[in-house]
């Protein structure tokens, strides 16, 4: 949890004698070997596939669709839940159509989506905007209307106008929550793209990696599993990296209202 | 905190749930009569009116619910299993820092895994069976309830400790008697952030690799072209949806009848 700390020996090693007993265990019983190929294995595999760029153009596949659908549902839910936070008369209008589509599993919207778009890109990228969007919108209404009455009092009389306001006062105030939405919505707009490629597709990592086992290449579907792994922990790293950038301002005010 | 109770917010509740219920009317009288008048294609977007009574007649015949007690059966078993070895894991992890840095580099190498990446390997080991969805889901229900445990017991106030100490307990005794009740409130947060993870996984694996349950029945039903009957069933997975969260809200009510007014803060 704390950054700035020596480097953890201890997990590392215990890590690193997990993959070793992996290796060894894979060696020794030639039967669990579909299951289980040894680690040096999948890194061959891993390295062949990167070399062959089979795999490469599976994840830039994949990528482009999480990046498309990602963005689109950002810039959608945030606009939309400031709008919904902000006026109460449309928030009442909406809220109860939201509070019966929210619980509903995201991911059964691909079968109407294949229904209705087929299983291009398009039909893709529209079921991670739509389960993306809900974290994000839940969180930026939740955000503005949490805004404290006083600050805004507190613009209107020094005379800003309503864009100001919004620009200066709503915006920054709700920033926490508007972020702690967009991040939920990674990992969800994640799961809504491996998965659709899964269902329908014909391109990308989750149906790589699914392919792959149908094909019984072990290795070559947990390599595609790494691969995966490493893009949630590269775009989660980014978000993070992002976020302590843009909030930078906020560290000040956390320690000054705790002090 | 603002106190959640007080008579004038209820009645402005309720005049904004009845504007907000007769918007979503509206908004169904639309969409029937956009289907009934060919505006829309109502092969692909049958009238709600339709799904609806397909709805009540599959629930008639029981086979909606057949459907998803098979699912919730896996669901929950996943669920539970994950509650019942990461919750202990993540007590031990947050009371001792080696634990904890024992296992801190293997939790971050897999959890930014996405879960349904996990299939595929659950698939292999356990072909289409039960086992798949379970281990599946307890995989990515993993996550939250033991980063939010760890949390929850590091964050247990000193001086309950020192008091615990003073008074003589045993270590044993301290964990279940006072730490386990000071971090029940962010355990309970883990559970209820891996509910709607427990739903879509189970839903996802059930399109995947599955021959039963409501995920199936309907990915199943888009495939066979029987949309009204797609529509239903995912009808009945909002339905499912809604109900699992008013039943965790009921349990968090029953366990932490202290946090009342402190709920969704």
């Amino acid at each position: 949890m704390k950054r700035s700390q020596p480097f953890n020996w201890l997990g590392w090693s215990s890590f690193a004698l997990l993959l070793a007993a992996w290796e060894l265990i894979a060696w020794e019983t030639p039967k669990l070997l579909l299951y289980f190929p040894p680690v040096s294995r999948i890194l061959a595999a891993l390295g062949d596939a990167l070399a062959a760029g089979t795999i490469l153009q599976h994840g830039w596949v994949t990528l482009g669709r999480f990046a498309a659908g990602y963005l689109l549902s950002a810039g959608l839910a945030v606009t939309l839940g400031v709008l919904l936070g902000y006026f109460r008369y449309l928030h009442g209008l909406l809220a109860t159509s939201i509070e019966l589509l929210r619980p509903m599993p995201s991911v059964a919207i691909i079968p109407v989506a294949i229904l209705l778009l087929g299983i291009g890109d398009g039909m893709i990228i529209s079921v991670t905007v739509y389960a993306s969007v809900w974290p994000i919108l839940i969180n930026s209404i939740d955000g503005v209307r949490r805004v404290d009455p006083t600050l805004i009092d507190t613009g209107r009389t020094f005379g800003l106008s309503s864009w100001q306001i919004l620009r200066q006062i709503i915006l920054p105030a709700a920033s926490p929550y508007i972020v702690t939405g967009l991040r939920i919505g990674l990992s969800i707009a994640l799961i809504l793209v491996t998965t659709a490629e899964m269902i329908a597709g014909s391109k990308g990592l989750g149906f790589f990696i699914l392919d792959e086992e149908r094909a019984m290449n072990s290795a070559n579907m947990y390599a595609g599993i790494v691969v995966v792994a490493l893009l949630g922990y590269a775009l989660n790293r980014l978000f993070l990296l992002l976020e302590s950038r843009a909030m930078k301002w906020r560290h000040g005010m956390i320690v000054r209202q705790t002090a | 905190m603002a106190p959640r109770h007080d008579c004038a917010a209820d009645g402005v509740m309720a005049l904004r749930k009845f504007k907000g219920v007769g918007f979503l009317l509206m908004l169904l009288a639309l969409w029937e009569l956009a289907a009934q008048a060919e505006w829309i294609n109502a092969l692909i977007v049958p009238p709600p009116s339709k799904i609806f009574k397909l709805f009540f007649e599959l629930v008639a015949s029981g086979q909606i619910p057949m459907q998803i007690l098979v699912s919730m059966k896996r669901a929950l078993a996943g669920y539970l299993l994950a509650a019942a070895v990461f919750i202990p894991l993540g007590v031990f992890m947050g009371l001792s820092r080696t634990i904890y840095r024992l296992f801190e580099v293997i939790v971050e190498m897999l959890r930014p895994v996405p879960p349904p990446v996990v299939i595929p390997v659950a698939l292999l080991f356990f072909g289409l069976g039960d086992e798949m969805k379970i281990f599946v889901i307890f995989f990515s229900c993993a996550w939250p309830i033991l980063l939010n445990t760890i949390d929850g017991v590091r964050g247990v106030d000193w001086v309950l400790l020192n008091t615990a100490r003073t008074f003589g307990l045993s270590r044993a005794k301290t964990v279940w008697q006072v730490i386990l009740p000071a971090c029940l409130p962010q355990i309970l947060t883990g559970l209820r952030v891996s509910l709607p993870i427990m739903l879509i996984l189970v839903v996802i694996s059930e399109m995947v690799g599955s021959t039963d349950g409501i995920g199936y029945f309907v990915l199943d039903s888009q495939r066979r072209f029987r949309v009204a009957q797609m529509y239903a069933g995912m009808l009945a997975l909002a339905i499912l949806g809604y109900t699992l969260n008013q039943l965790f809200n009921l349990l968090q009510r029953l366990l932490l009848p202290w946090q009342r007014g402190r709920q969704l803060e």
